[in-house]
């Protein structure tokens, strides 16, 4: 069957996007049309959870369906909610089993045509990142099929967008460290420059540094910074830091 | 040490939960964490000193050892500018010095004679990267020539990069630009030699890279380490008047 042979084409094609930089949004909204043309769906679309534990809108196969989706958002119901919270499938076979275990958002869909709701969760392992929105103007629902092809999407999708999340989260804490590690340095040094200055013991002269930071509202970092580039001459963080005689 | 006809593996005999155990054990034992680390990976990798140095701006800063001595020979290794250190880190690359008393070698020649010295033999550099950036480099230092066997190389490389992820772990729970503290005290000699700095580039009216510059020369022309020198500034005992 051809079909299967168009599945595992779409497959090798998310998991080759993994190797190298990708665009995510550009690749979850490849990943609903590929749902579209492989499923027997009308509609597809990704939730994505952000940094706050909130489900945000990321794709979809049209722009009905965004509209359809930023619904089920603002109603804070639909199967896409349901399969993310459950971490497993969520949906209905007919408008009517939408419309009563959905009362808002069910009346949005079937007036958008759908008939059959089906939300995928994205999940590995214990965390689940988002959901796989799968609508159909046809009753029935998923056949067993369809559903195993989705969740089988859906999985690699969810392993390259984790990856491509640890990456990103692992660049912001290496550039942090860096500044860190910049700025105890930095700290160090005008701790140095004011001790000898100022003819005090190192340990006072970060005090001086800190009374300055705080009374000028500065961040310590950028005080010492200024101490070690000759912009803030020693001399000024006396007058203003010093608290104790000493 | 392996024999040169034992056979090439590609992976090393090390895993992510033994090298857990062996920092454990160096942390139960009283040393720090950032020591811990660079300890356990002399164990695991049966080496004489490991240290981790990381980046900050251009620069490499050591900022754990497992012992002293690697501290010292750290500090000579950021003071010369040369050595695998430098390399592994430019390169992102593995560097292999298997042995520091060949003759023939032409790199490092001043590195090379400070190792020597201190009773290293052999220095290898493995790029510490984590989430595709090059964060630093982890030293390894062992007092015998020879070469490090594949399944050395994997496992060294395994602490590198568990040594690195387990300081952005530290430094993730850090608050706002501040350094963990986890990394605060091992390394040794930076806070004082980067205070004499201060000091000096006041006492010679010098900027602080000129002061640096100073300090190194000081080390150098005297075979000190910097660590000296620096202590000497803050103590008063060395000044650098104009």
């Amino acid at each position: 069957m051809p079909k299967e042979r168009e599945v595992l084409r779409a497959l090798v094609e998310f998991a080759d996007t993994f190797v190298d930089d990708y665009d995510v949004v550009d690749f979850l909204h490849r990943l609903t049309a590929r749902c579209v043309t492989l499923l027997d769906v009308d509609e597809a679309g990704v939730m994505l959870v952000d940094a706050d534990r909130t489900l945000r809108y990321v794709a979809s196969s049209s722009e009905r369906m965004r509209m359809v989706e930023l619904l089920e958002l603002q109603h804070e119901e639909g199967p896409c909610l349901e399969a993310y919270r459950g971490g497993q499938l969520s949906s209905s076979t007919t408008a009517r089993e939408a419309d009563e275990r959905w009362p808002q958002f069910g009346s949005h869909a079937r007036e958008a045509g759908f008939e059959s709701l089906a939300g995928i969760p994205m999940r590995l392992r214990v965390n689940v990142i988002g959901a796989l929105n799968l609508f159909s103007r046809r009753p029935g629902g998923l056949t067993d099929d369809d559903r195993e092809i989705a969740q089988a999407m859906a999985d690699v999708a969810t392993i390259g967008l984790l990856q491509e999340r640890a990456v990103r989260d692992g660049q912001i804490v290496a550039g942090q460290l860096q500044t860190a590690l910049e700025s105890r340095i930095a700290i160090e040094q005008a701790k140095g420059i004011l001790a000898e200055n100022m003819t005090v013991s190192v340990d006072d002269a970060f005090t001086l540094l800190r009374n300055h930071a705080r009374t000028h509202n500065l961040k310590l970092t950028e005080t010492a910074l200024r101490v070690v580039s000759g912009v803030l001459p020693a001399a000024s963080l006396g007058l203003s830091g010093r608290t104790t005689p000493s | 040490m392996s024999s040169p006809d034992e056979p090439l593996e590609g992976a090393g005999a090390l895993d992510e939960a033994r090298f857990e155990r062996a920092v454990a054990a160096r942390k139960a034992a009283g040393h720090d964490p950032a020591t811990s680390l660079c300890a356990a990976g002399a164990d695991v990798l049966e080496l004489t000193g490991v240290g981790i140095m990381l980046s900050s701006g251009p620069r490499l800063e050591c900022v754990a050892v497992s012992d002293a001595a690697t501290g010292d020979l750290e500090a000579m290794e950021l003071m010369l500018g040369e050595g695998p250190c430098h390399n592994a880190f430019r390169t992102r690359a593995t560097c292999f010095d298997a042995d520091l008393a060949d003759d023939r070698a032409v790199s490092w020649t001043a590195f090379r004679e400070h190792a020597l010295a201190a009773g290293v033999r052999a220095a290898f550099g493995f790029p510490v990267v984590v989430a595709d950036d090059c964060i630093g480099v982890l030293n390894c230092y062992r007092d015998c020539a020879g070469a490090l066997s594949a399944a050395q190389i994997a496992d060294a490389q395994l602490v590198a990069n568990v040594s690195g992820s387990t300081m952005l772990g530290w430094q993730a729970d850090a608050p706002r630009d501040t350094l963990a503290w986890q990394l605060e005290g091992s390394g040794g000699h930076r806070v004082v030699v980067h205070q004499a700095a201060g000091r000096v580039s006041v006492q010679a009216r010098v900027n602080i890279d000129d002061a640096m510059a100073l300090l190194h020369a000081h080390a150098f022309a005297h075979g000190l380490v910097l660590h000296e020198v620096a202590t000497d500034v803050l103590t008063g005992r060395l000044r650098f008047d104009v």
